[in-house]
């Protein structure tokens, strides 16, 4: 083979590599989608492999937001009352099922490892804190980990490119990352259609809802656009599931929202690590 | 030299290759049924609102499209002399219940709301168009991206009708 027959067959194998790289792939996924029963029983797996408890130290009730733009009106939160919380667990499933978590694969279940954004410390729930000076949003260098002015520390799926700072800055971990593509997997099931799947390598977490918050945000607007919307009557689902009603949300700056009206009359806690970050969910515990 | 220079055309010439063969088809439009629909001689002509048809456009998420029952709420009688309308009538009477399906074209980590940008003042013909337009290019043959819903909620767009600025936080419009 001579020097030019040489150049020609490798510009042919290249283009031929080029054309086989730019081929559509198939869709490997088969269709197979989780059973529910696989949920609860992914769900009493993780109860009974349950975190250690946390250091939990008093803190005064969240106020307004110290960062720039902050809404003045509106900081969403929860507080999660620990002398009614009996450690069921049904948040957990109501969590998956209103948000469309993926199970874990076999690996990750067995080590203890899974997707669920609430999970059991010591047998009380602990979800993403929402910081109100979040060390996770200073970390991501894209910006998909943001601040809204009513107090979520939110997660932009589609900019998320997979860095996992923000993990590894959650003094809780409270964040999850997805390493397989779980709707090809069959690890996945859309409960919700108003709840986007996250596909492999993006990183997620409580939202606090965020879909209901912006769907009940964006009705008020539309029929009642004079009203300054407070989110009144709004609920997450995982307080929405509690048979004890021991997870109240609402509004840390409305004195009518029923958070506050329990939350005054109780002593506040958040873990020791988070104690200085402003965190907009707590514990409640005793009464005063 | 001559040798690279021709593998590299050779490359060039396979990317366009690849991408006339390979590439992401666009997304088909559907011609909606066999309803000669003209949004012009509705709109314009006599006059219909937009929300006649289109139901929760004022204070709903979607706008939604008619059903027949609708159609047939106005074409019930013969509404003009023009020799067209009974192949409107025979193509009516053989549609099913729900002649136009809705493709959505929102990725479904953005969220739209009609009715909210209604009662903020924004007219149906600001992001779609006049009915001219609706008309020839069909739904969907508007081109929105980020940037037009950012330049608007920045105020640039339509300076001069007084909107208020609107929310530009990510968690406004994604989830």
């Amino acid at each position: 083979m001579d020097r030019r027959e040489f150049i020609k067959a490798c510009s042919v194998v290249a283009l031929m590599q080029v054309l086989w790289g730019c081929r559509r792939l198939p869709d490997l996924s088969g269709g197979k989608v989780p059973e529910i029963a696989e949920f609860e029983k992914e769900v009493r797996l993780a109860l009974s492999r349950a975190k250690g408890a946390f250091d939990l130290v008093q803190v005064p009730m969240p106020g307004p937001l110290d960062v720039h733009g902050a809404s003045p009106v509106n900081r969403f939160g929860m507080a999660i009352d620990l002398d009614a919380c009996d450690g069921c667990g049904k948040c957990i499933l109501a969590c998956m099922q209103e948000n469309n978590i993926p199970l874990s694969s076999k690996g990750e279940r067995d080590a203890g490892r899974f997707m669920h954004w609430i999970e059991m410390h010591g047998g009380t729930p602990a979800m993403c804190f929402h910081c109100g000076n979040a060390p996770c949003e200073k970390v991501c260098p894209t910006g998909a980990a943001s601040h809204t002015p009513d107090g979520l520390s939110t997660m932009m799926y589609k900019r998320c490119t997979g860095s996992r700072f923000c993990g590894a800055n959650c003094p809780v971990g409270a964040r999850k990352f997805n390493y397989v593509d779980s709707v090809k997997e069959g690890l996945a099931r859309k409960f919700n259609p108003e709840v986007p799947l996250r596909s492999k390598g993006v990183m997620e977490k409580c939202s606090l809802c965020l879909q209901r918050l912006q769907d009940h945000k964006h009705a008020q607007m539309a029929t009642r656009p004079g009203v300054e919307w407070r989110g009144s009557g709004l609920k997450t689902a995982c307080s929405e599931a509690c048979p004890k009603n021991a997870i109240i949300f609402g509004n840390w700056l409305d004195q009518e929202s029923p958070l506050v009206q329990e939350a005054k009359h109780r002593n506040l806690y958040v873990p020791r690590e988070i104690a200085n970050l402003d965190p907009s969910v707590v514990y409640m515990r005793g009464r005063r | 030299m001559k040798y690279l220079m021709a593998g590299l055309l050779a490359l060039l010439c396979g990317f366009f290759l690849a991408d006339f063969l390979f590439r992401q088809q666009a997304s088909e439009v559907k011609t909606p049924g066999n309803i000669p629909f003209d949004h012009a001689l509705h709109g314009d002509s006599i006059g219909l609102d937009c929300s006649h048809c289109h139901t929760g456009v004022t204070y709903q998420a979607h706008a939604y499209l008619p059903s027949k029952t609708d159609c047939m709420d106005c074409h019930r009688l013969p509404l003009t002399e023009n020799p067209g309308i009974e192949k409107l009538d025979s193509a009516l009477s053989r549609a099913e219940e729900f002649p136009w399906v809705h493709k959505r074209v929102l990725p479904e980590h953005v969220v739209f709301h009609h009715g909210l940008h209604f009662a903020a003042g924004v007219q149906c013909s600001d992001c779609h168009g006049s009915t001219e337009k609706i008309q020839k290019n069909r739904y969907g043959g508007e081109r929105f991206t980020m940037q037009s819903c950012l330049d608007c909620h920045s105020g640039k767009t339509f300076e001069g009708r007084g909107f208020k600025k609107a929310a530009i936080h990510c968690g406004a419009c994604h989830r």
